[in-house]
C-alpha cells in the first residue's frame, strides 16, 4: 500500500502536495525518537520511494523466475532485433538501416520508421555496461531495462514486465516524465524547466507513436486554462516555449519528420498557440512572440500546401469513432490490442482503483488549481482513450493512480487525524506522546488540504476504525492482487506455452522456438518465409529468415497478397507463391493441442483483409456455410475446405486420433471432426511440423520438371519384379475396386430399398 | 634416442630398398578387429612380433593405407604384457620411401633381442570413413553405409598369419567382398585366415551395410574454462552439431514419426552428455533462449545431462548449443605458495563415440596470472594468447587458445596448466568496488556541502538561517513540553509516594532546566529579530504561552502537594486537576499550531 502511494507520488508530477506527505504517514507507524521531523520524513520518504522501486523491480521478475529470461510477445522481437543491430554497426547505420530481411520483396528502411528511443536507451545502457567491462548481453539486458521503470499496476506491468522489450516500457516513463516537468514549468514559468519539458518529450517521441497523447493533452490544458481564465504569464512562458522547442525536437526523428505541421492529428497543438498570442501580448515576452507567430503562420499555411496524410487521418478517425476501422480497415480491427476495453479488462487492470479513481478525480475537482486541471483533463482523457483501444489502458494506469492516492489520502488523512486529536490528550508515556506528536503535525499539515471538514467533524472511533481497516483491507486484496495478475496472467511469454500435468508438474511446449530453430539451422540463409503477419517478427528475430509480411503492417496491399494466397485454393495459391518467390511457407496450428490463436482462427481476418483489395478473387461470404457459420467440419464450405490454409492446417491430420474417446482427425480447438480428411498437397510438402504440431512449415517445391532426362530414371529391380508379377489383370486395381463397388450399389440400392421398404 | 630414432630411421629405409626382413622383424600372428557398429570405424589389431634378425631391435613401425589415413582420429599402441598392464608406446611419425601411407615410429620398451617375440595392440579411429550410401533416404528408409578397407593388415613387416574380425551394427547386409570365403554370423564376418602375406598388401575389403546408430558429429565446439580464484571454474561449451549420415529426402511428417516406431529410425532424438560429478548450475540454451527438453541426473560419480536437441536430427539436419557448468575450484586447482597449477579435461564427453571436427578451447586465467605454461597429452596447436574482460577487469585476462580438430572419445584426458599468481591481486577488484563507492559518496558530499552556485542569494541565506534558527527553536520548544511531561511524571509518582524530597528535587530540576531553554529560546528570539523575520513574534507568543503553561505545572504541582499534605479533599483536587489539564492542553495545541506555523 505504502509503495503504492509513493509511487504515484513520486513518479508524476501532476499528484498535489497532499499526497507526498500520505507516502511519508503511511509509513509512519515507525516508532523511534523523531528528533528532527524533517530529516525522518525525507528519510521516510526515500526508503519508501526505494521500496517501491525494488518491489517494482522485483514483480517484473516474475517472468524470468516462472520461466525464463526470454523476449516476450512479437514486438519486442523486433526491438531486440533493431538493437542488436545498433549495438553492432552503431548508431548512423542503425538510421541507415535497410532491412532487406522484411517485407519481401519490398525491404523496409528500418531506421526511418521506427521510433529509435527503446533501441537507444537499451544501446546506451549496453555501451556504458560494456565500458566498465559488465558483460551484459543485450538479451539479458533486454529485461532487466524495462524492469528498471516502475509501477505495480498489472495495466502497466503487462507491458513491461522483464522480456518484455518493448517500447512502451521507456515511453511510459517518458510520458510521465513529461508531465511532470510540464507541471512544473506551468508552476514556476522557468524556461529552464520547459525546455526539460521538451527535452522528455523530444525523448517520447523518439519511442512511442504515444506522444500524440501529449502533443494534444498539452494544448488541450492550456486551452482549459484560458477558458477558466487561469491564464497567466507562466503558462504562457511555457507553453510558447515548449510548442516551439517540443516541435523542432520531435522533427528531429526520421519516423515523425514533417508530420507534426502536416497531419491533422498535431492540428490540435496549434489552436491555443494562436489564443494564447492574443492573451499574452506584452512586452516581456515580445521576441518570444515574434518566434511564435512565424511558426503559427508557418503551420497554418502548411497544411494547405500538403496533402494530408490519408493514412494517418484514418487512425485518428479510428481512435474517435471505433466502428469506422472495422468497416474499412480490417487490419486495424484485426489487432487484437485494437479492440475496444471491457468492463472485466478495467477491472483485471485496476481492480479497486475503479472505484476510487472517480473519487479522487471528485478531490482534484473540488479545489482546482492550475495543475489539478492538467490531472483532471488526463484522466478523463485517458479513460475516453482507454475504453476505446486495450493497448491505450496504459497511459490510463499512471493518472489511475495519481488520483486513487488521492482519494485514499484524503480519506486516511480525514479519519486518522481526526483520531490524533481526540487520542491525544490522555497521554501517559512521554516517547509515545512525542512520536505521535510529530506525526501529528504530519497530518496536520498534510490536512490543511480539506481543514475545513477535518475540523468540525466528531466521528466515533469505532467507524473510524472499521473505515481505516475497511480501506486496509481493500489496499491488501489489490496488492494480492495485482501480485497475482503480475505472476500468473502478464508474465508469461506468449512463444512458450505451459501446460500442468495431473500431478502439478508442469510441462512446456516450446513448439514455437523448436520450429523457428528449426528453419535458423537447417534452410538456407536466403529463403523467403511465408506466413501470416503475426509471425513476422517472431521468425524475423528468431528464425533469422526473410519474411513477406510482419508486426510493421504499414503495407496494406502485401499483407492482403498473403491473406489471398492462404484463402485461395493450392493452385492459385502457388501461383502467388512463386511470384513472391516464397519458399517456405509457415503456419500455426492449434488442432492437437487445443490452442485457440493459431491461423484457422485467424482465418476470417485474412479472407476479410484480402478482400478488401482483391474483392473479385475473394469473398468472405464464399468462407460461411449457407446458415452463415465458420465451421471446419463436414459442413464446411468447399472454398474453405480447398484454402490453402485449411490444407496445410489438416495434412495427415485426419489419420491422427487423438485419444480414443474422439474419432481420428478430431480438432480440438473447434471441438469438431474435421470436414476433409484425406488432404493432397501438390505444390507443397511437409518440411517440418514441431512437436505438438503448433508450427507447421511447408516447403514450395519448385515446379514440376518437364526437361527430358539425358538419362533413364532409374527403375529400381525390385519396384519392377513386384508390378511384373501382378500381371496386368491384377494390376488394374482399379477394376477389382470397381467391381466390389457395383457389388455394392446394387447391394446399397437393395439395401436402401428395403429399408425404404421397412420405414413404410 | 635420437640416434635410434635416425638409425631405426634409416633401417626402415634400407629395408624397404632390399627386403624388410632385413630388419628382421616379422608378424608371426595378426588379429584384426574391425568394429563398425557406430558411426566410426575402430581398427584394433593384436600383433605378434618376432624379431627374426641377427641384431636387436628397438622399434618398430606402423603403417596406415593411404585411403585411411586423412580420416585418422586417434592411433595408440600398447605392450600387450603377460599378466601385468598394459604398456603404452610413445609414437612418432615418420615416413617410409617409396611407400604412402602413414608411418608411425614405436619404441620397444626394451630392444627386442633376437628370436625374441612380443606381443603389441594397435588401436585405431577412424572418423567419417562410413559412407552412406545411398546418399539421401526418406524418413522411412532405412540408412546404410558402405566401408571400405583392406583385408589385410597394412604392415611394413611380412605377415604369417591374421584373421580379421569386423562387427556390424546390424544383421542386414547388402554385399561384401567374399575375399577367402569369410564367414558371416549375426553381426559379425569373419575373413581369414591369411597365412604368409608380403608386406605392403593391400586387397579392397567393401562392406555394404545397414547401420542405424546416430551418425553425430560435433563440426565444432568452443570450449571455454574460466577460472577464478574465489573458488569457482565456469565451464561452458559452445556446440554445432550435425547429423552427418544420409541426407533427409524429401518430406518430414510428423505424423509418422510419432506413430511409427521405425520411422526416421537413423535420426537422434535425444543423447546423454555426461559432465564431472562435481558440475552445477547446468544450464543448456541456444540463441533464442532456454531449450526446456532436457533432463538432468545426478549421479555418485558424474552428472548425466540427457540432452534433447529442439527437434529432431535427420540427415543433414544441424542444431547448436550451449551447455554450460560451474565447478569447485579446489577439485581442480592445486597451488603451492604463488604456483598455481589447474588439472582439468581438455576436452569432455558429449555423447557415445563422440567425433569433433573442430575443438577450440580457451582458457581464460585470472587477472594477474603470469608465467603461463601448458602440457597437453598430445600435440594441439596453440593459437595467440588473448585477453578477455569481464566484470571489473582493468588489465584483462590471458586468455590460452588452443585448437585440435578430428577427435574421438579417446582424447578426453587431463591438461595441466602451470601459472603463478600473486594473491594479493585478488583484493583488487573488491578494492575497486570500495573505491567507486568511496568517490560516489565523496562526490555527493561534496556537492551538498559547498555551494557551487555561481550568484549569491542573500534572501535565500536568511530564509536558510531563518529556518536552522526555527529548527533549534522547534527543538528546544519540544524538549521544554518533555520537561513538562517529565514534571507530570514526578507529581504522579509524588502522589503515590509522597516522598517530598524527589518532588522538591524534581522541581528543581524542572526550574533549572526551563530556565537554561527559555534562556537560549529567548537568544534565538533575538537573532531572530536581528535577521529581521516576523517569526521572532510568533517566537515570542510561544514564550508568553509557555509562561502560562509554567505556571499551570507550577500550580499542578502546588495542588498536589496540597493534596498529599490533606489541605485539600480529593474530588476538589480531580476537579481542579481537570480544569489544570484541559487549560494546559489548550495551551499545547496553541503551542503546536504557532510551532506549525513556523
Amino acid at each position: 500500500m505504502t509503495e503504492f502511494h509513493s509511487r504515484s507520488s513520486g513518479g508524476t508530477g501532476g499528484s498535489p502536495p497532499g499526497i507526498r506527505r500520505s507516502s511519508a504517514a503511511g509509513g509512519g507507524g515507525k516508532k523511534g525518537e523523531l528528533s528532527q521531523p524533517a530529516g525522518w520524513r525525507c528519510l521516510l520518504s526515500f526508503t519508501i520511494l526505494f521500496l517501491a522501486c525494488v518491489c517494482g523491480f522485483i514483480s517484473r521478475l516474475f517472468a524470468v523466475i516462472r520461466f525464463e529470461s526470454l523476449i516476450h510477445e512479437f514486438d519486442p522481437w523486433f526491438n531486440y532485433r533493431s538493437t542488436h543491430y545498433l549495438t553492432t554497426n552503431g548508431f548512423y547505420e542503425f538510421l541507415n538501416w535497410f532491412d532487406e530481411r522484411a517485407w519481401y520483396p519490398l525491404g523496409r528502411i528500418v531506421g526511418g520508421t521506427v521510433y529509435p528511443g527503446l533501441m537507444v536507451t537499451a544501446g546506451l545502457i549496453h555501451y556504458i555496461l560494456n565500458l566498465v567491462h559488465l558483460t551484459v548481453h543485450i538479451r539479458d539486458g533486454a529485461g532487466l531495462l524495462s524492469a528498471c521503470f516502475v509501477a505495480v499496476v498489472p495495466g502497466y506491468i503487462s507491458r513491461s514486465v522483464a522480456g518484455s522489450f518493448d517500447n512502451e516500457a521507456v515511453a511510459i516513463f517518458a510520458l510521465q516524465f513529461t508531465y511532470f516537468l510540464w507541471v512544473k514549468s506551468i508552476k514556476t514559468g522557468s524556461v529552464f524547466w520547459t525546455v526539460g519539458c521538451c527535452l522528455s518529450y523530444f525523448y517520447m517521441v523518439s519511442a512511442w507513436g504515444g506522444y500524440v497523447f501529449i502533443i494534444n493533452l498539452i494544448p488541450l490544458h492550456v486551452f482549459v486554462l484560458l477558458l477558466m481564465r487561469r491564464f497567466s504569464k507562466r503558462v504562457y512562458i511555457a507553453y510558447s516555449t515548449f510548442y516551439i522547442i517540443g516541435l523542432i525536437l520531435s522533427m528531429q526523428i526520421p519516423f515523425v519528420g514533417f508530420q507534426p505541421i502536416r497531419t491533422s492529428e498535431h492540428m490540435a497543438a496549434a489552436v491555443p498557440a494562436r489564443q494564447t498570442d492574443a492573451a499574452g501580448q506584452t512586452d516581456y515576452v515580445f521576441c518570444l512572440c515574434l518566434c511564435r507567430c512565424a511558426a503559427a503562420v508557418c503551420v497554418c499555411r502548411l497544411p494547405q500546401q500538403h496533402r494530408l496524410d490519408r493514412s494517418m487521418e484514418r487512425t485518428l478517425l479510428f481512435t474517435w469513432d471505433t466502428g469506422y476501422a472495422k468497416i474499412h480497415i480490417p487490419i486495424i480491427a484485426s489487432v487484437s490490442e485494437h479492440q475496444p476495453t471491457t468492463w472485466v479488462s478495467f477491472f483485471f487492470d485496476l481492480h479497486i482503483l475503479v472505484c476510487t479513481f472517480p473519487a479522487g478525480l471528485w478531490f482534484c475537482i473540488r479545489n482546482m488549481t492550475t495543475e489539478r486541471v492538467f490531472v483532471v483533463l488526463y484522466g478523463i482523457s485517458a479513460v475516453y482513450f482507454a475504453g476505446v483501444m486495450v493497448r491505450l489502458m496504459l497511459t490510463l494506469t499512471p493518472v489511475v493512480c495519481v488520483l486513487s492516492a488521492v482519494c485514499f489520502s484524503s480519506v486516511f488523512e480525514h479519519y486518522l487525524s481526526d483520531e490524533l486529536k481526540q487520542d491525544d490528550p490522555p497521554a501517559e508515556d512521554a516517547a509515545d506522546e512525542d512520536d505521535r506528536r510529530n506525526s501529528g503535525s504530519l497530518y496536520d499539515k498534510a490536512g490543511k488540504l480539506c481543514k475545513h471538514q477535518v475540523c468540525e467533524e466528531g466521528l466515533g472511533s469505532n467507524i473510524r476504525s472499521l473505515v481505516i481497516v475497511l480501506l486496509l483491507l481493500l489496499l491488501l486484496m489489490f496488492t494480492v492482487h495485482c501480485t497475482w495478475v503480475t505472476s500468473n496472467a502478464y508474465s508469461s511469454p506468449s512463444v512458450v506455452l505451459a501446460s500442468y500435468n495431473h500431478d502439478g508438474s508442469r510441462s512446456i511446449l516450446d513448439d514455437f522456438r523448436e520450429a523457428y530453430y528449426w528453419l535458423r539451422l537447417n534452410t538456407d540463409q536466403h529463403v523467403r518465409v511465408m506466413s501470416w503477419w503475426d509471425y513476422g517478427y517472431q521468425i524475423a528475430g528468431m528464425a533469422n529468415r526473410t519474411t513477406l509480411v510482419d508486426n510493421n503492417t504499414w503495407n496494406n496491399s502485401h499483407i492482403a497478397l498473403v491473406g489471398k494466397a492462404m484463402a485461395s485454393n493450392e493452385s492459385v495459391a502457388y501461383d502467388i507463391m512463386r511470384l513472391l518467390d516464397v519458399d517456405y511457407v509457415l503456419i500455426i496450428f492449434g488442432g492437437v493441442m487445443g490452442y485457440s490463436g493459431d491461423d484457422i482462427n485467424k482465418f476470417l481476418w485474412m479472407v476479410r483483409i484480402a478482400e478488401g483489395e482483391h474483392p473479385r478473387d475473394v469473398r468472405e461470404s464464399d468462407f460461411f456455410t449457407p446458415q452463415g457459420e465458420f465451421r471446419v467440419d463436414k459442413d464446411a464450405s468447399p472454398a474453405l475446405l480447398n484454402s490453402l490454409m485449411y490444407k496445410m492446417s489438416y495434412y495427415r491430420f485426419g489419420e491422427m486420433q487423438l485419444d480414443f474417446r474422439t474419432p481420428p482427425g478430431f480438432d480440438r480447438t473447434r471441438n469438431a471432426e474435421i470436414g476433409n480428411k484425406d488432404v493432397r498437397l501438390k505444390h507443397l510438402e511437409e518440411a517440418f511440423t514441431s512437436e505438438h504440431w503448433l508450427v507447421r512449415i511447408y516447403k514450395v517445391k519448385d515446379l514440376d520438371n518437364r526437361q527430358p532426362l539425358e538419362r533413364k530414371p532409374r527403375v529400381t529391380s525390385t519396384n519392377h519384379n513386384h508390378k511384373s508379377r501382378k500381371g496386368s489383370r491384377r494390376k488394374r486395381g482399379l477394376v477389382k475396386n470397381k467391381l466390389v463397388l457395383k457389388k455394392g450399389r446394387k447391394l446399397n440400392r437393395k439395401r436402401k430399398q428395403t429399408r425404404l421398404d421397412s420405414l413404410q | 634416442m635420437w640416434s635410434a630414432g635416425a638409425v631405426g630411421f634409416v633401417l626402415v629405409s634400407c629395408c624397404f630398398c632390399s627386403s624388410l626382413s632385413a630388419e628382421g622383424l616379422l608378424n608371426e600372428d595378426v588379429k584384426r578387429t574391425l568394429d563398425l557398429s557406430s558411426h566410426l570405424a575402430k581398427i584394433t589389431a593384436e600383433i605378434q612380433l618376432a624379431n627374426h634378425g641377427a641384431s636387436r631391435v628397438n622399434s618398430f613401425t606402423l603403417a596406415l593405407e593411404d585411403e585411411l589415413a586423412p580420416h585418422l582420429a586417434f592411433i595408440g599402441a600398447s605392450v600387450k604384457g603377460e599378466e601385468e598392464e598394459d604398456e603404452s608406446l610413445e609414437l612418432k611419425e615418420t615416413t617410409v620411401h617409396g611407400q604412402s601411407g602413414k608411418f608411425f615410429e614405436a619404441q620397444f620398451p626394451s630392444a627386442l633381442a633376437p628370436g625374441a617375440k612380443l606381443r603389441v595392440k594397435v588401436e585405431t579411429v577412424f572418423s567419417h570413413v562410413l559412407k552412406p550410401f545411398p546418399t539421401h533416404i526418406t524418413q522411412a528408409e532405412r540408412q546404410l553405409v558402405v566401408f571400405q578397407g583392406n583385408h589385410y593388415l597394412y604392415s611394413p613387416y611380412p605377415t604369417r598369419s591374421q584373421t580379421t574380425r569386423v562387427r556390424l551394427a546390424s544383421k542386414t547386409v547388402e554385399s561384401y567382398t567374399k575375399l577367402g570365403n569369410p564367414t558371416k554370423s549375426d553381426e559379425a564376418i569373419e575373413y581369414g585366415p591369411f597365412k604368409d602375406v608380403p608386406p605392403f598388401s593391400q586387397d579392397v575389403m567393401k562392406i555394404h551395410y545397414e547401420n542405424n546408430t546416430p551418425f553425430l558429429t560435433i563440426s565444432s565446439i568452443t570450449r571455454t574454462i574460466e577460472v577464478s580464484h574465489w573458488g569457482n571454474i565456469a565451464v561452458e561449451e559452445t556446440i554445432d552439431l550435425r547429423h552427418t549420415g544420409a541426407y533427409l529426402k524429401g518430406p518430414f511428417s510428423r505424423y509418422d514419426y510419432q506413430r511409427q516406431s521405425d520411422s526416421g529410425i537413423s535420426s537422434v532424438k535425444s543423447f546423454k552428455t555426461i559432465l564431472p560429478a562435481s558440475a552445477q548450475d547446468v544450464y543448456y540454451r541456444d540463441e533464442i533462449g532456454n531449450i526446456s527438453t532436457s533432463h538432468l541426473q545426478v549421479l555418485d560419480d558424474s552428472v548425466e545431462v540427457e540432452i534433447r536437441p529442439r527437434f529432431p536430427l535427420f540427415g543433414g539436419w544441424k542444431t547448436h548449443y550451449i551447455i554450460g557448468y560451474n565447478l569447485p575450484s579446489y577439485e581442480y586447482l592445486y597451488n603451492l605458495g604463488d604456483q598455481y597449477a589447474l588439472k582439468m579435461r581438455l576436452v569432455d564427453h558429449v555423447y557415445d563415440d563422440q567425433v569433433i571436427d573442430q575443438l577450440t578451447v580457451k582458457l581464460i586465467l585470472p587477472e594477474g596470472a603470469k608465467n603461463v605454461h601448458m602440457d597437453t597429452p598430445y600435440p594441439i596447436a596453440r593459437s595467440q594468447d588473448e585477453l578477455h574482460y569481464t566484470y571489473l577487469d582493468t588489465f584483462g585476462r590471458p586468455v590460452l587458445v588452443a585448437t585440435k580438430s578430428n577427435m574421438v572419445e579417446q582424447h578426453i584426458q587431463d591438461v595441466v596448466v602451470h601459472y603463478t599468481f600473486n594473491k594479493i591481486l585478488m583484493l583488487q577488484e573488491p578494492l575497486l568496488v570500495v573505491g567507486a563507492f568511496y568517490i560516489l559518496f565523496f562526490t555527493v558530499i561534496i556537492y551538498v556541502r559547498l555551494d557551487f552556485s555561481i550568484t549569491k542569494d542573500p534572501a535565500a541565506e536568511v530564509r536558510m538561517k531563518v529556518a536552522s534558527i526555527t529548527e533549534q527553536v522547534l527543538t528546544l520548544v519540544n524538549k521544554r513540553l518533555g520537561l513538562y511531561r517529565h514534571m507530570d511524571e514526578v507529581v504522579n509518582r509524588y502522589k503515590q509516594s509522597r516522598d517530598t524530597g524527589a518532588l522538591n528535587s524534581g522541581r528543581k530540576t524542572l526550574e533549572a532546566e526551563h530556565r537554561t531553554l527559555t534562556n537560549d529560546i529567548n537568544a534565538l528570539q533575538t537573532r531572530l529579530k536581528t535577521e529581521g523575520s516576523d517569526l521572532a513574534e510568533k517566537v515570542g507568543e510561544i514564550q508568553k504561552l509557555d509562561g502560562s503553561l509554567k505556571d499551570l505545572v507550577s500550580r499542578s504541582c502546588q495542588e498536589a502537594e496540597r493534596l498529599v499534605a490533606g489541605k485539600v479533599k480529593k474530588d476538589a483536587y480531580i476537579e481542579s486537576d481537570k480544569s489544570l489539564s484541559g487549560r494546559r492542553q489548550e495551551l499545547v495545541g496553541r503551542i503546536d499550531s504557532l510551532l506549525d506555523a513556523l
